[in-house]
């Protein structure tokens, strides 16, 4: 097997239970509902050293695709390899082979330091002191913690716990990384940081083969060589960026920001001829801010009677810009709704 | 399985525990401050009602018991290191669980047994001064001389004490883990053990059901061996009738234990249960 990670038909259900209803209800089992289809027939092939990106909003399915690649879940259907390894059958083989990184606070010991942190992780994936503390240093060095790797981990910032996240996924050096939301959360600077260190160090210096979760579209653009996008558990896009954004070249794509955008706006404006579709989502509630996307096949003439039409509705315009189809675009496109939906 | 692996395993879950026992001088100082007023409610719930004499007799002529105080020293030390695995290692993968850690940890490749094992010696080992400590303060308070006859005995009875309670933390653990209330579970636990195993009274004392329940108890058979050793002169010979039935239970507890924790891992696995918190 050539791929670092590869899925065949991967599918996980979770069960779900109704509320109980009636007199004596704490006597009733809760009702058993149909599952929910959390990954469903995820097929995935990933070569070793690329960067690929698994892009959907939140539930779509990428957090359980990544623990089934993990061992912390058990699929109900389908198999999945890593590193050629049986994530069933030969799962202490699978996690000797991967680091994951989730996005958040937690999974890091506050009480201890960020070098004790690390030395503890260390001995657990079997790595011995004498070889573990050298590479600590130089792990810390990487994401510039070495000033504070002797701090207790509660006074760190989110930041700082994170970048303290990502070199304890590679404390015991494996060739596979599962980053799931990496830079959740992070204040700007901090996620190009790590966005920087994921793309220069970590695939193009020490050749790591890594499947990156994210619903930040820049996130997944900059850094991703191929990009599979989930929705419902399912794979229903895959490609590069660009082949991604290829398809929608087609269309022109106009931003509009606007203030007292109505329902009637919005319906006159999927009427106009040559608009594919219209999609709106508030910026600034206080301000009443909304971002208004038209895909039309035509922006030179179809922006004249959108504007008509946003000025007979009482809209008032802030910002209209044209712009190229970006993976945002691709995903609305795709399931007809945003990502951060 | 990797030697080396576990070796490493548990050595990194002693030291990270025992750092963060040491972290925080509050719980250090309610470690110390706890046993004091243990040990005064065993001794005086007995002075109470009669002179130390008058108890020594009681219990000699009925039990054959010699000292009185030092039967309620060796209970308590026992019950201390007890509770201890109860809220130390039973309620340790709970408490993973709530900081979130939980999954940090189920994604290494090493032996969930060691790692309760490695907790199950730390809390041992934090709770390790009590054996002196209590000796001392009793000593310095009460007056008791040890009456030790072998001191090979007595090593054997310590450590097969402290293994079948390392058991029973491990035992409690997988048990705990199925649920969100390992705190109040460890509660319930604390009350009928120190009842039934003869912590401050013979379990000779008890009525016939209840004396059943206690020689379910390895803490029953690890204060009785240490009693023997400790202040009744007691040699190895002596005894087999207490560890015999502490190693059988010793390996039951770590048998189940260790089941019960991959047949819970496996149905987490399963419906995702271990995270839903």
């Amino acid at each position: 097997m050539t791929n670092a990670i590869e899925t065949v038909q991967l599918t996980k259900f979770f069960e779900r239970k109704g509320e109980k209803h009636g007199r004596f209800s704490w006597l009733k089992r809760k009702a058993r509902l149909k599952p929910i289809s959390a990954v469903d027939n995820v097929n995935l092939s990933i070569p070793k050293n690329s960067l690929f990106g698994l892009l959907g909003p939140n539930g779509a399915g990428k957090t359980t695709t990544i623990k089934l690649l993990a061992t912390l879940l058990l699929p109900d259907m389908g198999a999945a390899y890593v590193n050629g390894y049986n994530v069933v059958k030969e799962a202490n083989e699978v996690r000797s082979s991967i680091g994951i990184v989730t996005g958040g606070e937690r999974g890091l010991y506050w009480r201890l330091t960020g070098r004790e942190n690390l030395l503890f992780f260390a001995r657990l994936y079997g790595v011995r002191d004498d070889k573990a503390k050298p590479r600590i240093t130089e792990l810390l060095k990487l994401v510039e913690l070495e000033d504070r790797a002797d701090d207790n981990v509660e006074k760190y910032s989110r930041g700082m716990k994170q970048r303290l996240h990502l070199i304890r996924g590679l404390i015991h050096d494996p060739p596979i990384l599962l980053l799931d939301e990496p830079t959740l959360g992070l204040d700007p600077n901090s996620a190009v940081v790590i966005r920087e260190f994921i793309k220069d160090k970590l695939q193009r210096e020490q050749g790591k083969t890594i499947l990156l979760t994210t619903h930040y579209m820049e996130e997944a653009d900059q850094l991703c060589d191929q990009i599979a996008v989930i929705d419902h558990g399912r794979v229903i896009s895959s490609g590069t960026p660009s082949e991604l954004k290829s398809g929608m070249q087609k269309f022109d794509v106009l931003r509009i920001n606007a203030t007292g955008v109505s329902e009637d706006l919005i319906s006159n404006a999927r009427r106009i001829e040559g608009v594919e579709e219209v999609k709106i989502s508030v910026i600034d509630s206080v301000a009443g801010l909304t971002e208004i996307l038209v895909h039309t096949w035509n922006a030179e003439e179809t922006l004249p009677q959108l504007t008509e039409t946003m000025v007979k509705s009482g809209a008032r315009v802030r910002l209209i810009e044209q712009s190229k189809p970006s993976l945002e675009d691709v995903f609305i496109n795709l399931t007809g709704r945003r990502l951060r939906d | 399985m990797n030697p080396e692996l576990e070796w490493l395993t548990f050595k990194g879950v002693t030291l990270r525990h025992l750092k963060e026992f040491v972290s925080y001088r509050a719980s250090i100082l309610a470690t110390i401050i706890w046993p004091l007023p243990l040990l005064a409610l065993n001794v005086y719930q007995y002075l109470g009602l009669a002179s130390t004499s008058q108890v020594g007799q009681i219990l000699y002529s009925k039990y054959g018991i010699a000292s009185f105080s030092g039967m309620i020293i060796v209970g308590t030390i026992v019950y201390l290191l007890y509770n201890r695995m109860l809220w130390g290692t039973g309620a340790w993968l709970v408490e993973e669980r709530f900081n979130g850690t939980i999954e940090s940890l189920l994604l290494t490749p090493s032996s969930r047994l060691t790692m309760l094992l490695a907790s199950g010696f730390s809390s041992l080992v934090e709770g390790a001064w009590w054996i002196v400590g209590v000796f001392l303060l009793s000593w310095a308070i009460f007056g008791v001389q040890p009456a030790i006859g072998d001191w090979v005995a007595v090593v054997i009875a310590l450590v097969s004490t402290m293994i079948a309670l390392v058991a029973v933390g491990v035992f409690f653990a997988s048990f705990f883990v199925l649920t969100r209330i390992a705190d109040q579970l460890a509660t319930s636990l604390q009350a009928p053990v120190r009842y039934a195993s003869g912590v401050a009274f013979p379990v000779a004392a008890l009525p016939a059901i209840f004396q059943l329940f206690g020689y379910m108890l390895p803490v029953t058979y690890g204060i009785a061996a240490l009693r023997t050793t400790v202040i009744q002169h007691g040699t190895l010979v002596g005894l087999a009738t207490d560890l015999i039935p502490l190693f059988v239970l010793t390996a039951i507890l770590l048998i189940v234990g260790d089941l019960v924790l991959k047949r819970l891992e496996l149905k987490a696995k399963k419906d995702g249960s271990l995270y839903k918190i």
